[in-house]
C-alpha cells in the first residue's frame, strides 16, 4: 500500500461517519419522495439540535471513562422548570421580567443551574463516594423524571413567553436559530477538548485514570466538572426543547437517551473512555436525524417504524465497528 | 435512647389509634391501577376517581405502572394479595392483563375496567367513552370541517398517532379510518409520535408541511401533541386556522388552544362522567349485586349501560369541543369538578 493510499484510507476511516452521512443523504434524496429539499435539510439540522446538545455532555463523561444515563431526564426537568416559570397557560406561572429580553438569559441560567445541580450530585456520588456511575446515573434517570412528574402533577405547561419562544422561530441563512445554538455548542466544546488542558486531561483520565493521577492531574476535580458540565448541557437541551414545543409535558424528551448514546458511539467515542472527538458526534446526530426524517417521509406502517429505526442505527454502529477493525489492521 | 424509642413507639401507636376510626367508617379500600402519570387525562382520572369514590364512602389507593405491562401485572399480583374491596384497572396492554383480571376475580375481588375496554375476559363493570367511538366522533368533525372549507369532504389529513404499541391510539385510528373510508377524496397520512413524546409530534408536522404542503387538517391523538404541532406550525409561519387542527382526550391544553384559535375541535373523553359512573355503581360491584341495563344520568350525560359478553358496560358519549362550547364547566379540561356529590345507584 503506498503512503498516499494509506493516508487517504486513514482520512476516510477517521471521518467515516461524515461519509456515511453524505451517503445516507444521497441515497434518501434519490429514493424518498420530497426528501431532497432545503427545508428538509434545515429540519434535519434543527431536529438534531436537541439530541445533539444532550450528546455533547454525554460524550464528555464517556470520554472521561464514565457514564451518564440521567441526561434525558435532566433535559426533561429543565424543560419543565422553564415551562412552569415562563409559560402562561396550563401549570405555567407566566413570570414576566422587564425588559422582556431579560427572560432569555434568566431562563437559560435557571435551566443550566438545574442541570448543573443534578450533575454535581451525580459527580459527588461517583467521584467522592466512589459509587458506580452506571447505577448513580440510572437512579438519577429515574428520580429526576419522577421529580418532573411530582413538580408538574402530570400536567403540562404551555404557551411559552414570546420573549423566549422567538428563539424557536428565528432563522439565519434558512437554518433555525436553535440549530445555530447547537452548532455553536459543538464548536466551543470541540475547541475545549482539542485546545485546552481540561480537554486533554479528560482524554488522559479516560484512557488511564491511575496514570493521569500519577502525572499530577487533579482527576477528581476534572471528573466532577465533567459531570456538572454534562448536567448543565442537558439542561440547555431541555431549555431548547421547551422553546421548540412552546411548553413542557411530563414525558418531554423521553427516548432521547438512546439516540444520544447511538450518536456518541457512531461518532467514534469509545465506551471504554479515552478516545473520541465531538465533531464526529455531531455527524452521528445528523445521521440519526436524517434516518428519522426519511422514516417520517417514507410513509411506512407505524408498527414497523421502531424496528426500522433500531435496525438502521445498528447498521451505522456496525459500520463504525468495521472501521475500528480496519484501522487496527492498518496499524 | 430507650426513652426516645419508647416515646416514638407511643406516638406511632397514638397516630394509628387516631387513623383507625377513619378506616372503620370507610366501606373499603379500592385500588386504582393507572397506566401512567405522564398524561394529563390519567393524572386527572386519579383525582376524579378518588373524589367520587370518597363521596360514596370508599377509600382509593393508586398504583402507577409507568406504561410498563410487566409492572402492572406485578402490581395486580400484589394488590390481589391485599384483598381490596375492588380493583379499578386502566390497562397498559388490553390483552396482557387478562390473566391478572381472571386471577383477581377468582380470588373474589371485583374488577372494574376504566377507560380502556377489555373484551377478552369478563369484568364486573366497564366504564368507557370508547376509544373506537372517539375515532368516530373525530371523523365526523373532520367531515364537517372539510365540508365547511371546500363544500365537500375532500382534502389531505395528517393523523399523528401516539406510540404505535399503545392499543389506545390504534383503536382511535381504527375508528377514524373506518368512518373516513367512505370518503375516497380524503387522503390520510398517518405517522406515530413515538412514546407519545410531544417533540416527536412537532418533528412529524415540520417534515410533513414540506413533504405535503397541501395538508388541510392535522389530527393529533392527544392534546399535548397538538401543543408541539402548533409550535411547528407557528415556526413555519402559519397563522391560527390556516391549517385545521384537532385532537382527542380533552386535556386543558387542548381547550387553551381552541381559545387561541389554533385548534378547531377537541374530542373530549368525558373523564368526570366515566369516573362518576364507577363510583355510582361501586356498591353494587362490591356487593356483587345485579346491575340492570338501561340509561343512566351520569353528571347530566346519558350513559347507556348494556350487558355484554365481558360484563356490564356503561358507555358515556364523548363530546366535540369547539370555540362555541369551550367554556362549558362539564368538560374536564376546564378543571371544574362537579359541585354536587354522586350517589350510589339503588
Amino acid at each position: 500500500m503506498t503512503p498516499r493510499t494509506r493516508a487517504t484510507l486513514e482520512f476516510v476511516l477517521d471521518n467515516l461517519v461524515w461519509f456515511m452521512l453524505l451517503a445516507v443523504l444521497a441515497i434518501f434524496s434519490l429514493t424518498v419522495p420530497n426528501y431532497f429539499q432545503i427545508g428538509i435539510f434545515a429540519n434535519i439540522i434543527e431536529q438534531s439540535s436537541f439530541v445533539g446538545v444532550m450528546a455533547i455532555g454525554l460524550a464528555l463523561v464517556i470520554i472521561a471513562g464514565h457514564m451518564d444515563l440521567s441526561v434525558e431526564s435532566v433535559g426533561g426537568l429543565s424543560a419543565m422548570v422553564t415551562g412552569i416559570l415562563f409559560c402562561g397557560a396550563g401549570i405555567g406561572m407566566g413570570i414576566v421580567l422587564t425588559p422582556d429580553w431579560l427572560m432569555v438569559p434568566v431562563s437559560l441560567l435557571i435551566a443550566l443551574a438545574v442541570g448543573a445541580t443534578v450533575g454535581a450530585v451525580n459527580g459527588l456520588l461517583i467521584v467522592k463516594v466512589k459509587m458506580n456511575a452506571f447505577i448513580v446515573t440510572l437512579a438519577a434517570y429515574i428520580w429526576v423524571r419522577g421529580l418532573v412528574v411530582a413538580l408538574s402533577g402530570g400536567r403540562s405547561a404551555q404557551d411559552l413567553s414570546p420573549a423566549i419562544r422567538w428563539i424557536g422561530i428565528q432563522r439565519i441563512a434558512s437554518i433555525p436559530l436553535v440549530a445555530w445554538i447547537a452548532i455553536a455548542c459543538f464548536v466551543i466544546f470541540s475547541l475545549i477538548m482539542a485546545r485546552t488542558p481540561f480537554g486533554r486531561h479528560l482524554l488522559m483520565i479516560g484512557g488511564n485514570q491511575a496514570a493521569a493521577f500519577r502525572a499530577g492531574i487533579k482527576v477528581d476535580r476534572i471528573l466532577i466538572i465533567a459531570f456538572v458540565l454534562a448536567g448543565a448541557i442537558a439542561g440547555l437541551s431541555g431549555w431548547l426543547l421547551a422553546i421548540r414545543t412552546s411548553g413542557a409535558t411530563a414525558n418531554l424528551g423521553v427516548g432521547m437517551l438512546f439516540n444520544a448514546f447511538a450518536a456518541v458511539v457512531i461518532g467514534g467515542v469509545s465506551l471504554k473512555g479515552g478516545v473520541g472527538a465531538l465533531p464526529g458526534v455531531y455527524a452521528g446526530v445528523l445521521l440519526l436525524s436524517a434516518i428519522n426524517t426519511a422514516i417520517n417521509l417514507m410513509g411506512l406502517p407505524a408498527h414497523f417504524t421502531q424496528m426500522i429505526h433500531g435496525g438502521l442505527v445498528l447498521a451505522a454502529v456496525l459500520l463504525d465497528t468495521l472501521k475500528l477493525t480496519i484501522k487496527q489492521r492498518l496499524a | 435512647m430507650k426513652r426516645i424509642l419508647l416515646a416514638v413507639i407511643g406516638i406511632a401507636a397514638l397516630a394509628m389509634a387516631l387513623i383507625s376510626p377513619a378506616f372503620a367508617q370507610s366501606k373499603g379500600k379500592v385500588y386504582y391501577m393507572v397506566p401512567t402519570l405522564l398524561d394529563e387525562f390519567q393524572t386527572g382520572s386519579v383525582s376524579a376517581l378518588e373524589m367520587f369514590l370518597k363521596q360514596v364512602g370508599y377509600e382509593m389507593q393508586t398504583l402507577n405502572a409507568d406504561n410498563k405491562t410487566d409492572v402492572q401485572q406485578s402490581q395486580m399480583n400484589d394488590v390481589i394479595a391485599l384483598k381490596p374491596a375492588a380493583i379499578i384497572l386502566a390497562a397498559v396492554d388490553f390483552n396482557a392483563l387478562k390473566p391478572s383480571i381472571e386471577a383477581a376475580r377468582a380470588a373474589g375481588i371485583p374488577v372494574v375496567e376504566f377507560d380502556r375496554q377489555i373484551t377478552s375476559t369478563p369484568s364486573d363493570f366497564t366504564s368507557v367513552a370508547g376509544t373506537v367511538e372517539i375515532g368516530y366522533v373525530a371523523a365526523g368533525e373532520v367531515q364537517r370541517l372539510l365540508t365547511e372549507r371546500y363544500g365537500s369532504v375532500k382534502g389531505k389529513v395528517l393523523q399523528v398517532l401516539g406510540d404505535p404499541s399503545d392499543p389506545y391510539t390504534l383503536d382511535i385510528q381504527k375508528g377514524f379510518e373506518e368512518k373516513m373510508a367512505a370518503f375516497p377524496d380524503v387522503t390520510i397520512v398517518s405517522l406515530p409520535a413515538m412514546q407519545w413524546e410531544a417533540s416527536n409530534a412537532g418533528t412529524i408536522v415540520s417534515d410533513q408541511l414540506l413533504a405535503n404542503p397541501d395538508i388541510d387538517l392535522i389530527f393529533n391523538h392527544a392534546a399535548h401533541l397538538s401543543v408541539a404541532a402548533v409550535a411547528s406550525l407557528e415556526a413555519a409561519g402559519k397563522k391560527p386556522g390556516e391549517i385545521l387542527v384537532m385532537s382527542s382526550n380533552g386535556a386543558p391544553v387542548g381547550l387553551d388552544l381552541i381559545r387561541k384559535g389554533w385548534l378547531q375541535v377537541e374530542v373530549e373523553q368525558p373523564l368526570y362522567a366515566q369516573a362518576a359512573a364507577v363510583a355510582m355503581f361501586m356498591d353494587k360491584i362490591v356487593g356483587k349485586q345485579e346491575i340492570k341495563p338501561g340509561e343512566y344520568d351520569v353528571l347530566g350525560l346519558t350513559g347507556t349501560l348494556t350487558i355484554e359478553s365481558w360484563g356490564p358496560n356503561i358507555r358515556l358519549p364523548g363530546a366535540a369541543i369547539t370555540k362555541d362550547n369551550v367554556e362549558d364547566p362539564a368538560f374536564w379540561g376546564n378543571l371544574k369538578p362537579p359541585a354536587s356529590a354522586v350517589t350510589s345507584v339503588e
